[in-house]
C-alpha cells in the first residue's frame, strides 16, 4: 500500500525535475527569509561520546558560513539533540526535531542503527534524511524504497573490499585474522573484506568478534595470533583498535596490521604506538579519504588552516587534532553547496533533488581528487578512498584512488 | 467501601478525567511526551511492586521491559513469528499484542522469582542487574537472530508509516498525506494523540488494578514483607508465594510498558533497552516515592523531563550529565521520600492547620 | 596447551583490573553499608587528575600517583560529608540514587574538564613483554597483579590490625554500640569513603595503561567487578580479588573453548554461572553467611 504511493512520488518528482518546476512556496517548515533551520542526534553522552565531535565540526563551519553572510542570505542553524546512542531516544529526538522545532532537514545524524530506527518516519513524513554519519551500506543501496535519505561517508563494505582487494594484490598467500566489533559496522567491514578476497589465493584464518562494551581485548588477539594468520584486520573502534596493536605487540606478534578509517586518525595511531616502544603500527595499512590535520603533509594546507582558524573561532577549547572535526566540516560544506545549488527559494524537495546529482571535486576537506558524486543509480556520495602506509610516526598515501561499486 | 476509599475513587476519575483531557491543552508533539510518562509510569507502577512494597531490588527491569518489546515486535513484524509459511504478522494488530507481551514477561519474572528468593538485599541487587547487563547481548546472540533480528533489531514497518506527523502535506502536490487514525469509528487526529490516549488509557487501567491489589490485607503482607521477613513469616505471610508473585506482577507491568514503547519507537533493537533505562526506573521510583502509587507519575515525568531540560541549560558534552546529577542528588537530599513524601508531608501540614477535631482512625 | 595458559595469563591480567575495582566496592560496603555505584566513575575521574598533573605539569609519574592518593582520599571523604551525611537516615535506596546521580555528575565533568577522546596513561611497569615455554607475559600484568596482591594484603591488615581498621568494622556492624564506647561513626563513615575512593583511583591508574582513558573507561569493569565483588562475597577482600581472577580467567576459558559462546555471550554466560554459585552459596563463595536477628 505504501510503495504504489512512493511510485507516483517519484514519478511526479522526475516530472516536476524535467520541467525545472521548483515549488517555490513557503509551505516547507524551518525555512524563512532570512533562516534555515536543520536539526541532527548526537551522542553527546554515553559510550559513543568521542564521535560528538563530527557535529561539533559542522556547527563550527556553519557558523563560519554564517559569519560570510550565509547561504544566499540565510543563517543556517544546526540544533543537536542528544540521543546517547540508544535508537529509541533517536526516534524521540527527531521527532521532538521535526514536530516540536520544525526543522527544514534532519542532517548529519550519527549512528547506523539510530538512523534505521528513524529512517521509516521520515521518509513518511517527506522530511529529508541527509548525510547520515554512517558507512552502513543500507543508506546508499536502498534509495528507491526510502528516496528521502541519503549517506555520505565511503560505506565500510566498500573500505573492507579495498582491504581485500589490495591484500589479494599483493599478498598472495596471506592468512588473515579479524577482530571486529559485534555490530553492522564491524559486520559490514568483515563481509566487504570478504567479498574483495573472493576468488584469491587469500583466506580469512580467524575472526574475533568483540561488544562494545568489552573492556579489552586481549583474549581475542591472542587466539588471533594462534590461529597462524599474519595479517591483522582491526574492524573496531579508536579504543579498542588501539588495543588491538597493544596486545598484539605484547604478544610478541608482528603481523601486518590493516586499520579501519574510523580508528585511523593520526592522534590515534600515536596512541598506540605507545610513545614509540611500540612496533607493531608500523606498515600498518588503512584508507584515508579526508585531510588528517595531524598529518604533518597538510600542514600548510589552506583547507586545514581554515579548518583550525574556524575551530579556533567557533569551537574554542575543543581539540582540533581531531579528525572528525574534519568530517563533520566536510559533510558540513557538501549540504552548504547542496543548499547554494538549490537555488534563491529551496525546498525540501529541491534539495533532495540536488543530493541526486553531486558532482563536486573540489570539497578542500576531503583529499584532492576525491570526487563527492551520486547520480540516479549511484547513491553513495563518497565511493573512493586511498591507501595509506604507517611509517615512522605520520601516514603516507600510496597508488591511486580505490574506487568501489556497489554489487 | 470506607469512606476513605471513596475519596481515593473520587480522586481517581478527577485525576482520569485531567489525564484525558490534557491533549486539548498542549500541543501535539508535548502530547507523545507525555505518552511517553505514561508508559514510565506503568513500569514505575511494577518495579514498585517489587521494590517500594516486597523491598526486593530490581536493577534488572529493563530486561523484562524489553522481553515484553521484542514480544510485541516479533509478533508484530514481518521478520517476526513464522509456522511454516504463514506470518503471524498478518493477523495480529500491535495494539492487541500488549497483553501478551506483559504475560510473557510476567511469566519470566515469575519464574525468576523462584531462585531469587535465596538471595536478598545486594546479592538480588545484582542478579537483576546481570540480567539486565546480559539481556542486550542475548538479544544480539546469532542463534536467535532469525526471531531477533539480531543488533539491527525489528523495525515495525506498519507502525512507522502510522507515525506521520499530522499536518505531513505531500510535497509536490499539497495533498495531506497523514491519514488521521480511527479508533471504535472516531477520529483521532494524529500518531501522538492517538500514542497519549493509549499509553494512559492503559497506563490509568493499571493503576487501578494496582490499587485492587495492593488494599487492604495483600498489600500489608506485601509491606510486610519488606519490612521485616520474620516478623511476616512469624505472622502467617508465606514469603515465597508473595515474593515471587511481585516478581511476576512487576515483571508484567514491565512488560506492558515495554511493548507500549515498541509500539511507539516502532523500533526495538538490543540498544533501545540498555541498563541505563533498568537504572532510571530505579530513579523514577525512588523519585516518584517508594510504596506510593499515583504519586510514581511525577518519577515518570522526572525520567521523561530532567534529560530534556539538562540539556536547555548547556549543551557543553558533559554538562546535561552533570546538571541532571545535581539535580537529582537535591532532590534526594531534600526529598528523600520522594514525592509521595512531599505530598504526605503537606497532609500533614494541611491537617495541622486544621482547627481541632476529634482523632479519626486512619487506614494504611 | 600453550593456548590455554595464554588464556589464563590474559585471564589473570584483566581479572587483576575487576579485582582492584572489587576491592574499592568491598572496602565501602564494609565500612558503610552502601554500594557505590560511583566507584567507577570516581576512580575514572581521579585517573584524570593524575594524568592533568603528568601530561600538563610535567609531573613525575610516581609523585603524580601518590599525590592523586591523597587528592582521591579527601574526594571520598568529602563526598560523604557533603552528600551521603544528609541522606543517613533515608532508606538505603535513597543512598543508591545519590551514588547513582554522582556517576553522571563524574562521568559529565570528566566530558565537560577533558573531552571524551582516548588518551594514554603511563604505568609505572615497563612495557616489556618475557616469553616463557610460548607464552607471553607482559610486565605490566604483571605488576598490576602483584599490586593487586599488595592492596588486599594492605586492606586485610589495616583491617584486622589497625585500631582505625577496627573502628571502621564496628562502626558498620553496630553503630550505635560503636558510639558508645567512643568510636566517632560519622568520621569512620568518611574515612571509610576516603579509603575506598583511594582504592578506587589505584585501580583507575592500574587500569588505565591497558585499557586507555577515556571518561567511559570504567564503566564496563564497574559491571565485572560488582560480579567479582559479590561471587567472592560482598564483605571479603579476598573473596574480591579471588572473584576477580576466577572471572577473568573463566570468561577467557569460556570464550575459548565453548564454541557457541562468542564474544557476545561471555559475558551473560560468566552472570550466569555467578548466580548460579549464589543460588548454592547465597553469601558468595568466601562470603559469611548474614545472620538476621529478630
Amino acid at each position: 500500500m505504501r510503495r504504489p504511493r512512493l511510485v507516483l512520488c517519484l514519478l511526479a518528482l522526475a516530472g516536476a525535475i524535467a520541467t525545472g518546476a521548483t515549488a517555490a512556496t513557503s509551505a516547507d517548515p524551518g525555512i524563512t527569509g532570512k533562516t534555515i533551520l536543520i536539526g541532527g542526534t548526537t551522542p553527546l553522552s554515553g559510550t559513543a561520546s568521542a564521535y560528538a565531535s563530527v557535529a561539533r565540526g559542522a556547527n563550527a563551519y556553519f557558523k563560519f558560513v554564517n559569519s560570510r553572510g550565509g547561504v544566499n542570505g540565510r543563517t543556517i542553524t544546526y540544533k543537536t539533540v542528544d540521543d546517547a546512542y540508544d535508537p529509541a531516544k533517536t526516534v524521540q529526538a527527531t521527532r521532538q526535531l521535526v514536530e516540536q522545532d520544525k526543522v527544514f532537514a534532519i542532517f548529519n545524524s550519527l549512528g547506523t542503527e539510530q538512523n534505521v530506527a528513524t529512517r521509516e518516519y521520515l521518509n513518511s513524513a517527506r522530511v529529508p534524511q541527509l548525510f547520515v554519519a554512517s558507512g552502513a551500506t543500507t543508506f546508499g543501496r536502498d534509495f528507491k524504497q526510502y528516496p528521502w535519505t541519503i549517506g555520505f561517508q565511503p560505506g565500510y563494505r566498500a573500505e573492507g573490499w579495498i582491504y581485500g582487494k589490495y591484500l589479494a594484490r599483493t599478498k598472495a598467500g596471506a592468512k588473515i585474522g579479524v577482530l571486529f566489533q559485534n555490530d553492522d559496522y564491524g559486520k559490514d567491514l568483515l563481509a566487504g573484506l570478504k567479498q574483495g578476497i573472493a576468488g584469491s589465493k587469500v583466506k580469512i584464518a580467524a575472526a574475533q568478534s568483540f561488544e562494545a562494551t568489552d573492556p579489552d581485548v586481549q583474549s581475542q588477539i591472542s587466539k588471533l595470533k594462534a590461529s597462524g594468520a599474519n595479517v591483522l584486520a582491526l574492524f573496531a573502534t579508536p579504543r579498542h583498535a588501539i588495543q588491538g596493536y597493544v596486545f598484539a605487540n605484547r604478544l610478541g606478534w608482528r603481523p601486518l596490521i590493516i586499520n579501519n578509517a574510523v580508528s585511523s586518525a593520526s592522534n590515534i595511531m600515536a596512541l598506540a604506538s605507545e610513545g614509540g616502544t611500540n612496533k607493531a603500527v608500523e606498515n600498518s595499512i588503512s584508507i584515508v579519504f579526508l585531510k588528517d590535520p595531524t598529518d604533518a603533509k597538510w600542514r600548510n594546507d589552506a583547507a586545514v588552516k581554515l579548518y583550525r582558524s574556524i575551530m579556533s573561532r567557533f569551537a574554542k577549547g575543543a581539540n582540533q587534532k581531531d579528525v572528525y572535526h574534519v568530517y563533520g566540516m566536510a559533510v558540513a560544506y557538501e549540504f552548504v553547496r547542496v543548499l547554494k545549488a538549490a537555488g534563491k527559494n529551496p525546498t525540501r524537495v529541491s534539495v533532495m533533488a540536488q543530493t541526486r546529482k553531486l558532482n563536486d571535486p573540489s570539497n578542500p576537506f576531503l583529499l584532492p581528487g576525491l570526487t563527492v558524486k551520486t547520480s540516479a543509480t549511484e547513491r553513495f556520495p563518497i565511493e573512493q578512498a586511498l591507501l595509506q602506509r604507517w611509517s615512522k610516526g605520520s601516514w603516507k598515501s600510496f597508488g591511486g584512488l580505490w574506487g568501489y561499486r556497489a554489487g | 467501601m470506607k469512606r476513605t476509599d471513596l475519596g481515593g475513587v473520587l480522586l481517581f476519575v478527577l485525576g482520569a478525567a485531567a489525564i484525558l483531557l490534557l491533549p486539548r491543552f498542549v500541543s501535539d508533539f508535548r502530547a507523545q511526551q507525555f505518552a511517553y510518562v505514561g508508559i514510565y509510569f506503568i513500569a514505575l507502577l511494577g518495579l514498585n511492586v517489587l521494590t517500594g512494597y516486597t523491598g526486593q531490588i530490581s536493577l534488572g527491569h529493563g530486561a523484562f521491559m524489553a522481553i515484553g518489546g521484542y514480544t510485541t515486535a516479533i509478533l508484530v513484524s514481518d521478520q517476526g513469528l513464522k509456522l511454516g509459511s504463514h506470518t503471524f504478522s498478518a493477523d495480529v494488530k500491535d495494539i492487541w499484542t500488549i497483553p501478551l507481551a506483559g504475560l510473557v514477561a510476567g511469566i519470566a519474572g515469575f519464574l525468576f522469582g523462584f531462585p531469587a528468593l535465596r538471595l536478598a538485599g545486594l546479592y538480588l541487587a545484582l542478579a537483576t542487574f546481570a540480567i539486565a547487563v546480559a539481556m542486550p547481548g542475548v538479544l544480539k546472540y546469532d542463534r536467535f537472530a532469525q526471531f531477533t533480528g539480531g543488533g539491527g533489531g525489528i523495525n515495525l514497518f506498519e507502525s512507522a508509516a502510522r507515525t506521520r506527523p499530522a499536518e505531513t502535506t505531500d510535497p509536490i502536490t499539497f495533498e495531506t498525506i497523514s491519514k488521521p487514525i480511527k479508533v471504535l469509528g472516531l477520529e483521532i487526529a494524529s500518531f501522538n494523540e492517538w500514542l497519549y490516549y493509549l499509553s494512559w488509557v492503559v497506563a490509568l487501567f493499571m493503576l487501578a488494578v494496582a490499587w485492587v491489589l495492593l488494599r487492604g490485607k495483600n498489600g500489608r503482607s506485601f509491606r510486610a514483607v519488606r519490612d521485616s521477613e520474620l516478623a511476616a513469616a512469624s505472622s502467617g505471610v508465606n514469603l515465597a508465594t508473595y515474593k515471587t508473585l511481585a516478581f511476576g506482577i512487576s515483571a508484567f507491568y514491565a512488560g506492558v510498558a515495554g511493548s507500549l514503547l515498541a509500539i511507539a519507537t516502532t523500533f526495538v533493537n538490543p540498544d533501545t533497552y540498555p541498563i541505563t533505562l533498568s537504572i532510571f526506573l530505579l530513579v523514577g521510583v525512588v523519585v516518584g516515592g517508594l510504596g506510593s502509587l499515583w504519586p510514581l507519575v511525577f518519577g515518570a515525568i522526572f525520567i521523561q523531563f530532567l534529560p530534556l531540560w539538562a540539556q536547555e541549560v548547556s549543551k557543553a558534552q558533559g554538562a546535561p550529565a552533570v546538571v541532571y546529577g545535581v539535580i537529582l542528588i537535591l532532590v534526594m537530599i531534600l526529598l528523600p521520600g520522594g514525592a509521595a513524601g512531599l505530598i504526605r508531608r503537606l497532609k500533614t501540614l494541611y491537617k495541622s492547620r486544621l482547627p481541632s477535631r476529634p482523632l479519626s482512625r486512619t487506614s494504611d | 596447551m600453550a593456548e590455554f595458559f595464554q588464556q589464563v595469563v590474559a585471564g589473570l591480567a584483566t581479572g587483576s583490573i575487576f579485582a582492584a575495582l572489587a576491592l574499592a566496592l568491598v572496602l565501602i560496603h564494609r565500612a558503610t553499608g552502601v554500594i557505590n555505584f560511583a566507584q567507577g566513575e570516581m576512580a575514572m575521574f581521579t585517573t584524570y587528575i593524575a594524568w592533568t598533573m603528568i601530561e600538563n605539569h610535567g609531573m613525575n609519574d610516581w609523585l603524580a600517583f601518590g599525590l592523586t592518593l591523597v587528592i582521591a582520599f579527601g574526594l571520598g571523604l568529602g563526598l560523604q560529608r557533603a552528600v551521603i551525611r544528609p541522606i543517613e537516615r533515608a532508606p538505603l535506596l535513597t543512598t543508591v540514587i545519590v551514588t547513582i546521580g554522582l556517576v553522571l555528575i563524574f562521568n559529565g565533568l570528566a566530558s565537560l574538564i577533558w573531552g571524551a577522546e582516548v588518551r594514554a596513561f603511563p604505568s609505572p611497569f615497563p612495557n616489556d613483554t618475557w616469553e616463557i615455554g610460548g607464552v607471553a607475559i607482559s610486565q605490566q600484568d604483571v605488576g598490576t597483579f602483584l599490586t593487586v596482591l599488595v592492596m588486599v594484603s594492605l586492606l586485610w591488615a589495616f583491617f584486622q590490625f589497625t585500631k582505625i581498621g577496627l573502628a571502621l568494622r564496628a562502626s558498620a556492624l553496630n553503630p550505635d554500640a560503636s558510639r558508645l564506647v567512643g568510636v566517632r561513626v560519622g568520621w569512620m563513615l568518611a574515612i571509610g569513603w576516603g579509603l575506598a575512593a583511594m582504592l578506587g583511583a589505584a585501580a583507575g591508574m592500574l587500569t588505565a595503561p591497558t585499557v586507555f582513558l577515556d571518561p567511559n573507561m570504567m564503566q564496563a569493569v564497574l559491571i565485572y567487578a560488582f560480579a567479582a565483588a559479590v561471587l567472592g562475597g560482598i564483605d571479603s577482600p579476598f573473596g574480591a580479588v579471588a572473584g576477580g581472577l576466577m572471572l577473568g580467567v573463566g570468561l577467557n576459558l569460556i570464550g575459548t573453548y565453548v564454541d557457541f559462546v562468542g564474544a557476545g555471550l561471555r559475558l551473560p554466560v560468566a552472570l550466569l554461572i555467578i548466580l548460579v554459585v549464589l543460588l548454592v552459596k547465597p553469601s558468595g563463595l568466601f562470603g559469611k553467611p548474614v545472620t538476621r536477628r529478630v
